[in-house]
């Protein structure tokens, strides 16, 4: 079921938290809200779910107006970050609540239930209690709670932060392939880059209440609308470089040395202060070049190494190449950059 | 010991002595007046040994010859240097005396027939009919409505006014006529052998199970649980209110529950208007007054219950009732299947907790119907001090009351033992209840 979000304000008191945000999540989408902590993903969710009252605007399932629905009636599956499973009672009273409290016939619960269970993979564990389950034990019968409805919008609210990172990654693959099989709209909350784009369809980066840009993962990786969206996407993150255009190239603020502009870029009137967004994987190190600078930092990943690099005039480059054992940290190297992969912000750090 | 154990057992003392002096010798002395038969009639202390009329009537009854025990009570008149000096002091004519005194020294007379008949054969005998007569009354001796401070005197006025009883039988009469307390069961026979006290019982059942049930856990829950649902500052509020009772001075207190039922107070007032004849309505009918009772004794005893169920409730991790709110659960199913399971611990140490304090507490029963009407309102703590410290009849019944105060020291003492071992009460400081 498609949602719809309308101008949509929430006010705590005076505080605006959100204000007038629009999102329009397609039928069958899965789509991540990302921000960081206190952006306001919680609060649409909780607005979307019910449990927040609108201050202004609209939220639609499908061509319905749901903005003065209560919770109850909204039919929507929601697993909280903290799971919130009703601690007294077993797992399969846990799952069941929802269609208990609509008082189906006990055989027709109990059928839904080991569907359900069967399906998340859970159906050993009914007659235990959450506190004697593990955390994706409990991850999992949250969702079987969340979906046992067969709701028209199923939201997550960073279902995966209590989990350890072999578990995440599991969890990941795993609700990715509920929601394609069940087919059901979902709106994920997450404060993790990584998690959003291995995910999620379309993803929507918000800042303190508004939304920056929504695209497709690659589609944002590739064309941040802002400085905020590319420093948000990429681990290791971007690194930015400020200076001034002259003569149609950049030339990095404290340092002699110039850079080509990507495509596109040739108007750009000379004076002019810009940021040059530069990820580490389109820097490479060089024999010569104007580009030169000193190894500050070397931190390895396994399969990469990550360099830090002080360029002449202070500023940090970050460069990802495949382990070496040639350059050491205090080195001086000089370094090439991917001149079309390269992007430019303003001052103001909107993208040119 | 090493010094620090001192140090221990130093700051132990104050709360020992305390324990001591104000729970366990009273507890200890209730314990022992239990087994008494002290009243006020046999005082305290010491006795003395009396004999009565009823004395002679009891002795009858515990298997006294019944012309032996007459007897007892037979006036016979005595003449030695006693009662001639009591006479000579009451004026009687000392001529009289004199020759009495020489002619029947050491005699005794079985009954004023004879002893007259004596006193005119003498020379000197009274002038007028009237004051032989009165002469005469000062040679009476009876061992009856005398005291005596030692069984020996008894004994002594015994031999001396003649009556010769068998060992058997002046060991029943030293028994029956010690005015003193004595060792004794007979309390607890007589508690568990009277209708009294069956109807005592059913009192306090109803008083504590109705008010416990209604109140002190029934409406503390609904209390808790509407303001829970309540805005924060009504919430504040309405739990302020109930919270009244519990600290106004209970005598103030029912005092405004008294003008509220008097028969010219609010609610014959207001009925009055509507044609209802006034009345004290608190203590018209028995079921009026137990509806005040209970009435009285639960709008207090709701405020404990009410501010432990609702910080139970705050303490429920709020996404739970989110959760439930967006499974579809209606207020009444959240409050069903999530708020009354998290509270069982609460409720069950509420309820066991109170039955206690109102088994034991009759302070607003005895300000507001003091037991009345009748005794149709009297509950087991009420009767114990009714019977051992105050009532009507003025005779107070120390050892018969310490009675039935033990039955109630025994309940608790029991019952407290076995809460402790329910509620585990370490444990339950140890570690929170809900688990998320
Ligand atoms: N009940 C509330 N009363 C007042 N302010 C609130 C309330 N709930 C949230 N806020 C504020 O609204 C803002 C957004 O909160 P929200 O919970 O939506 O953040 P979030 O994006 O979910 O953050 P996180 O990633 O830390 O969960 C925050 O600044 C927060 O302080
Ligand atoms: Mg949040």
């Amino acid at each position: 079921m498609r949602i719809l979000i309308e101008n949509f304000t929430k006010r705590f008191g005076a505080d605006t938290v959100i204000d007038a945000m629009n999102l329009e999540v397609a039928d069958g989408e899965m789509l991540a809200l990302l921000g960081p902590s206190g952006c306001g993903k919680s609060t649409t969710l909780f607005a979307v779910c019910g449990l927040h009252v609108v201050d202004d605007g609209r939220i639609l399932f499908g061509d319905e107006d749901v903005t003065g629905w209560s919770p109850q009636r909204r039919n929507v599956g929601v697993v909280f970050q903290s799971y919130a499973l009703y601690p007294h009672m077993n797992v399969f009273d846990n799952v069941a609540f929802p269609l208990q409290v609509k008082r189906e016939p006990g055989p027709a619960i109990r059928r839904r239930v080991s569907e359900i269970t069967a399906m998340l993979e859970i159906e050993h564990l009914l007659e235990r209690l959450p506190a004697h389950l593990s955390g994706g034990q409990q991850q999992r019968v949250a969702l079987a709670r969340a979906l046992i409805r067969r709701p028209g919008v199923l939201l997550l609210d960073e279902p995966l932060a209590n989990l350890d990172a072999r578990l995440r990654l599991d969890m990941r693959s795993e609700i990715r392939r509920l929601q394609r099989e069940t087919g059901i709209t979902a709106i994920l909350v997450t404060h993790d880059q990584v998690e959003a784009m291995s995910m999620c369809d379309r993803i929507a980066i918000m800042d303190r209440g508004h939304v920056h840009q929504i695209a497709s993962p690659a589609d944002m990786y590739r064309n941040p609308v802002s400085t905020f969206v590319a420093g948000f996407l990429g681990n290791p993150p971007i690194a930015f470089l400020s200076g001034r255009v002259r003569g149609g190239r950049f030339w990095l603020d404290g340092s002699t040395a110039g850079i080509d502009l990507p495509g596109g870029c040739e108007a750009l009137e000379d004076g002019r202060e810009i940021r040059l967004g530069v990820r580490p994987e389109h820097v490479r190190p060089a024999d010569s070049g104007p580009l030169s600078g000193k190894v500050s930092f070397v931190e390895t990943h396994g399969r990469e190494n990550l360099y830090d690099v002080t360029l002449n005039g202070g500023q940090v480059l970050r460069s990802i190449q495949p382990v070496r054992g040639d350059i050491a940290p205090g080195q001086t190297v000089h370094c090439r950059l991917d001149t079309d992969k390269l992007l430019v912000f303003d001052r103001e750090g909107t993208r040119l | 010991m090493t010094p620090g154990k001192w140090l221990g057992v130093l700051f132990l003392m104050p709360a020992t002595l305390f324990v001591v002096v104000f729970f366990l010798s009273p507890v200890l002395l209730t314990a022992v007046f239990a087994f008494t038969s002290m009243s006020t009639a046999t005082g305290v202390g010491e006795g003395g040994y009396l004999i009565t009329p009823s004395t002679l009537h009891r002795l009858a009854e515990r298997g006294m010859d019944r012309s032996t025990a007459e007897s007892l009570g037979a006036t016979t008149y005595l003449v030695n240097p006693e009662t001639l000096s009591r006479a000579r002091a009451a004026g009687v004519a000392a001529a009289t005396l004199d020759e009495l005194g020489q002619r029947h020294a050491g005699k005794s007379f079985d009954g004023r027939r004879g002893f007259e008949r004596a006193l005119k054969s003498l020379n000197n005998r009274p002038r007028s009919v009237r004051a032989l007569k009165q002469a005469a009354r000062h040679f009476e001796t009876s061992v009856l409505n005398r005291t005596f401070g030692q069984r020996e005197d008894l004994l002594a006025a015994l031999a001396a006014s003649g009556v010769r009883l068998s060992d058997e039988d002046r060991e029943r009469l030293v028994d029956a006529s010690y005015t003193g307390w004595t060792w004794t069961t007979d309390n607890l026979r007589r508690m568990f052998g009277t209708a009294d006290t069956a109807q005592v019982l059913a009192n306090t059942l109803i008083y504590v199970f109705v008010t416990l049930i209604l109140f002190n856990t029934g409406f503390a829950l609904v209390l808790a649980i509407t303001t829970f649902y309540l805005p924060t500052t009504e919430a504040a509020v309405f739990r302020g209110i109930w919270f009244l009772p519990r600290i106004t001075p209970p005598v103030l207190y029912v005092l405004l529950w008294k003008w509220f039922a008097w028969d010219t107070g609010f609610l014959s007032t207001v009925l009055g208007w509507f044609g209802v004849a006034s009345r004290n309505w608190m203590l018209d009918t028995a079921f009026n007054a137990w509806v005040f009772v209970v009435l009285i004794n639960g709008f207090v005893g709701a405020s404990m219950g009410m501010i432990i169920f609702s910080s139970a409730i705050r303490a429920i991790p709020e996404p739970l009732f989110w959760a439930s709110e967006v499974d579809g659960a209606s207020r009444w199913q959240q409050v069903r299947r999530i708020i009354l399971p998290q509270l069982r611990w609460p409720i069950l140490f509420v309820t066991s907790y109170q039955t206690l304090s109102l088994l034991t507490s009759f302070e607003y029963i005895l300000l507001a119907t003091d037991g009345g009407p009748g005794s149709t309102t009297e509950v087991w703590s009420l009767a114990a001090y009714h019977t051992a410290l105050n009532n009507y009849a003025g005779n107070l019944q120390y050892g018969y009351g310490a009675a039935l105060a033990l039955v109630l020291v025994i309940i608790g003492v029991v019952l407290s033992l076995l809460y402790l071992r329910i509620f585990n009460f370490d444990a339950l400081v140890a570690r929170p209840r809900i688990e998320t």
